[in-house]
């Protein structure tokens, strides 16, 4: 049985997309994304004053939760989360499902991964 | 599939109407719920008839301070159990159902579970991880809810 | 009524001294994906026997009702049985979690060796999980 490459296996995150926006944990059903940010002053030449950036401090996506919806990809507006057809992630204790920044990346940087669907 | 017509009636006549479209061919029970529409209770019946598969939907609003309707039980045997459920979900009083006892909920279960008003506590005890962190920003005035979570609710 | 009734058993396929004893308590989802599993020859009929290891599969989302039906099962079975917790309800009481009736996942009936993320986890990754927590 060949495992189709768009199943829905796990959720990888880009995180040099991610703006902190916050609506994949907001829209989130089951409350299983959590994400913290804080806000850094940039100065960029030629403007007349810092603005301030939010900055991705963790994000993490408890997979015991998970229900596999799909909303987050659906409303991120920066693609920075995208399926991938992997499955094989059990753990043998709860906390080992709740996946961290690193681990989502790796799903994403391609090291990983056995397929990947981008959000057209 | 064709869209069902929707019919609305005063509760009043819910059973004299429905009895109506049963004599007309509309025999068959399809299923029977509510909606709460929070300041009232939509009841839906929808019944098809077996001859020329056209459906149709019934519809009648009861207050939720006296959610009361007479049943379908002896007109449609097969109500029976759908206004049992829908009795025990949304604390709505079928008239002269034969057997009113809950269907599915266990002895103790005090407020209907699929009222609005009813709260799920662990939603009201568990942190939201879409509240804005109270820290630098301003716009942190604005409070977001989660979806479906009622400021109703009091934490049990 | 699950008490009585001898729960379905399988071998995997890949691994025949690993049997698996299905507790399918709740929904159906992750009892189709224990289906595939069997209809596509991952996992194989049980021989009847109690040789090798024994894993107890429990799928599905576990009501309070239910409950000591997770317990019966696993008495039933030799005392060296893993239970491997089959998708997001087992584990977690999955998209229901907040519901007054459901059970937060099966470890707070009994002790589990393996969470199977999925809602539903597909057959690949239950032969996966069963054969990491039956080692």
């Amino acid at each position: 049985m060949t495992v189709p490459a768009n199943a829905r296996g796990v959720i990888g995150l880009i995180p040099s997309a991610c703006t902190s926006c916050m609506l994949c944990v907001r829209e989130c059903p089951t409350w299983c994304i959590t994400l913290d940010s804080h806000s850094e002053q940039v100065s960029e030449p030629g403007a007349r004053r810092p603005k301030a950036v939010s900055v991705l401090d963790a994000f993490s996506i408890d997979y015991g939760l998970c229900m596999y919806c799909g909303i987050c990809i659906d409303v991120c507006p920066f693609d920075a989360l995208e399926w991938h057809a992997d499955f094989d992630y059990a753990a043998t204790d709860r906390s080992g499902l709740v996946q961290s920044t690193d681990q989502l990346a790796d799903w994403s940087d391609g090291s990983n991964s056995i397929s990947t669907i981008s959000p057209s | 599939m064709r869209k069902a017509e929707v019919v609305v009636v005063p509760a009043a006549e819910w059973l004299d109407r429905i009895a109506g479209l049963v004599a007309d061919g509309y025999c068959w029970l399809d299923f029977l719920t509510a909606v709460d529409r929070q300041a009232d209770l939509d009841v839906i019946v929808r019944l098809v008839d077996p001859a020329s598969h056209a459906a149709v939907l019934v519809q009648a609003s009861v207050p939720v301070g006296s959610a009361t309707l007479d049943s379908l039980a002896d007109l449609l045997p097969g109500a029976n159990w759908h206004e049992r459920e829908t009795a025990e979900m949304f604390g709505i009083a079928f008239t002269g159902h034969p057997d009113p006892r809950p269907l599915l909920t266990r002895p103790g279960s005090e407020r209907p579970p699929l009222r609005k008003s009813t709260p799920l506590p662990a939603r009201v005890l568990t942190p939201w991880p879409g509240a804005e962190p109270d820290s630098d920003r301003a716009s942190a005035r604005r409070r977001v809810q989660p979806p479906g979570i009622l400021d109703t609710w009091e934490t049990p | 009524m699950a008490a009585t009734k001898r729960a379905p058993s399988y071998r995997v396929a890949s691994d025949p001294s690993i049997r698996v004893t299905v507790a399918n308590l709740g929904l159906a989802c992750c009892t189709l994906e224990v289906e595939a599993a069997v209809r596509s020859g991952l996992l194989v009929p049980d021989d009847g026997t109690d040789e090798g290891r024994t894993v107890l599969l429990v799928s599905g989302t576990v009501t309070e009702a239910l409950a000591p039906a997770v317990s019966a099962a696993l008495t039933s079975l030799p005392p060296d049985t893993r239970v491997v917790a089959f998708g997001a309800c087992a584990t977690s009481g999955g998209p229901y979690w907040d519901a007054p009736t459901v059970v937060g996942g099966v470890d707070l009936l009994v002790p589990v060796a393996t969470y199977v993320p999925g809602c539903p986890p597909r057959p690949e990754a239950l032969v996966a999980a069963v054969i990491a927590g039956a080692a």
